[in-house]
């Protein structure tokens, strides 16, 4: 059944997210540049860390999210999973843009260049690039199902890529440095207030990520046609992942 | 019956091929000529030619993929075939059948370019090398397989050349690397997990894209 307008106005997003969200970010602003101290070696370009850091977790988790949703679009599932789809990979591809850009600015203070031939910069070059391409195929012309479901195989194929990227700086010899959080050590290598200082930045990102995909879903619904955002018909009885005896 | 399917696709797109010359007409001369501009405008020593030479080859195997994923399924719309082909096998058997014949064509590129590379660049193909590129390309005929289907009657080239190069990367990387650094083991062992991968991935959605 085709929603009223009044029920989709009522799943608009409420302001405690970015309430949230903006204490968070001050929190995290100053945590990173008053709290906490500047590196030894590096100084205080070391603070790009603060946005390098969860910038590339936020782009991580919202790939993940782009795969959650892909495989609900596929199993017959609401619209309402694509436009949560569409929008996380939105918000993915510019996270890992601005992880790119601040890691070549970071880079250039310590390594003396903007780009090297490493691994992790490589592979998430390439993270990038495909999650674009992601995007490209939700702008294909025809029927917006149909677009939607292929969107949802590429969206699915493309996460692949994500251990990959996380994984090359163990894999390969690198000039990156190793997982600062998720370390295959049992202690992270970073004193505390700056460990702090990361978390609640990733905290922060990860707040005004969600907020930022919950208005885009929103404006995303508004756009559709009600009808559309219904669940896909027949779905329920003859899901589109087809596993062995289920036919 | 599923084997039979799957044999009965590949042998039918193998003769397709081999009344066309589609592939033979644009695959050999693009590797041709990506060997001989590189080998000219890269103006490197033999040596560095030839240790650049198996990443270069991978380059031109994965972009010669482009065209042949057209053949996956616009080929077959334009022919009014796919209807009759989806409802004749089961889509695990397209799947299968189509990566195989890809997967073949794709293996006979690599070797003319193997070869061409010998010639030209100088380059040198340890045995593991060449079990690298036997391993490899299931995994990226599969992918080149998917989004051959996703895209392939869009006219989206320099899209799909985008998903096809970057999803290629683990092949192109662990391929490249088993030819010229020691150590190739672990090179076969991300070879085989992104098959793994590819192959569990595409089998789970593929149905989806026949849902049309």
């Amino acid at each position: 059944m085709a929603e009223s307008a009044q029920e989709r106005a009522g799943r608009a997003p409420r302001p405690v997210l970015g309430l949230l969200a903006t204490v968070a970010v001050v929190a995290a602003l100053v945590l990173g540049l008053v709290v906490a101290p500047a590196e030894a070696i590096q100084g205080q370009a070391q603070r790009l860390m603060y946005v390098h850091v969860p910038a590339a977790w936020t782009a991580f988790c919202a790939f993940a999210v782009v795969l959650g949703c892909s495989v609900a679009v596929l199993m017959g599932r609401s619209r309402r999973w694509d436009a949560h789809a569409q929008a996380a990979a939105e918000l993915g591809v510019g996270m890992t843009a601005l992880a790119i850009v601040e890691g070549s600015i970071w880079g250039h203070s310590v390594w003396g260049v903007w780009w090297t031939w490493d691994a992790r910069l490589v592979t998430t070059a390439v993270l990038l690039l495909l999650y674009l391409g992601y995007l490209g195929v939700r702008g294909l012309p025809g029927d917006s199902r149909r677009v939607s479901r292929r969107a949802a195989v590429v969206g699915v194929v493309s996460f692949v890529q994500v251990p990959v990227v996380h994984f090359s700086v163990l894999w390969w010899r690198t000039l990156h440095q190793p997982p600062t959080l998720v370390s295959p050590s049992s202690s992270p290598p970073i004193a505390p207030m700056m460990l702090a200082a990361l978390l609640v930045s990733v905290l922060a990102f990860m707040l005004a990520g969600a907020w930022f995909v919950r208005r885009r879903v929103a404006q995303l619904v508004d756009d559709s046609p009600a009808e559309e955002m219904a669940a896909v018909p027949g779905r329920a009885s003859s899901p589109l992942i087809v596993t062995r005896g289920s036919s | 019956m599923f084997w039979r399917q799957v044999s009965a696709l590949v042998r039918r797109d193998l003769a397709v091929e081999a009344a066309t010359r589609e592939a033979l007409a644009t695959v050999p001369p693009l590797i041709l000529a990506g060997l001989l501009l590189a080998g000219i405008g890269f103006e490197l020593p033999p040596a560095e030619l030839a240790a650049v030479a198996p990443g270069l080859l991978w380059l031109l195997v994965l972009t010669a993929a482009v065209p042949l994923a057209r053949g996956v399924l616009a080929a077959e719309r334009d022919d009014d075939a796919w209807d009759l082909l989806r409802s004749l096998a089961q889509p695990a058997a397209l799947l299968t059948g189509k990566a195989t014949s890809l997967c073949l064509q794709m293996l006979i590129a690599w070797g003319f370019g193997a070869a061409l590379a010998v010639a030209l660049l100088g380059a040198r193909w340890p045995p593991v090398a060449v079990l690298a590129a036997v391993l490899a390309m299931p995994g990226v005929a599969t992918n080149v397989t998917v989004f051959g289907a996703v895209l392939g009657e869009h006219g989206r080239p320099a899209l799909l050349t985008t998903l096809i190069l970057t999803a290629g990367l683990p092949a192109l990387v662990a391929g490249s690397q088993a030819a010229v650094s020691e150590g190739a083991e672990a090179w076969l062992v991300l070879i085989a997990v992104y098959d793994v991968v590819a192959i569990v991935t595409a089998w789970a959605i593929f149905p989806a894209l026949l849902e049309e």
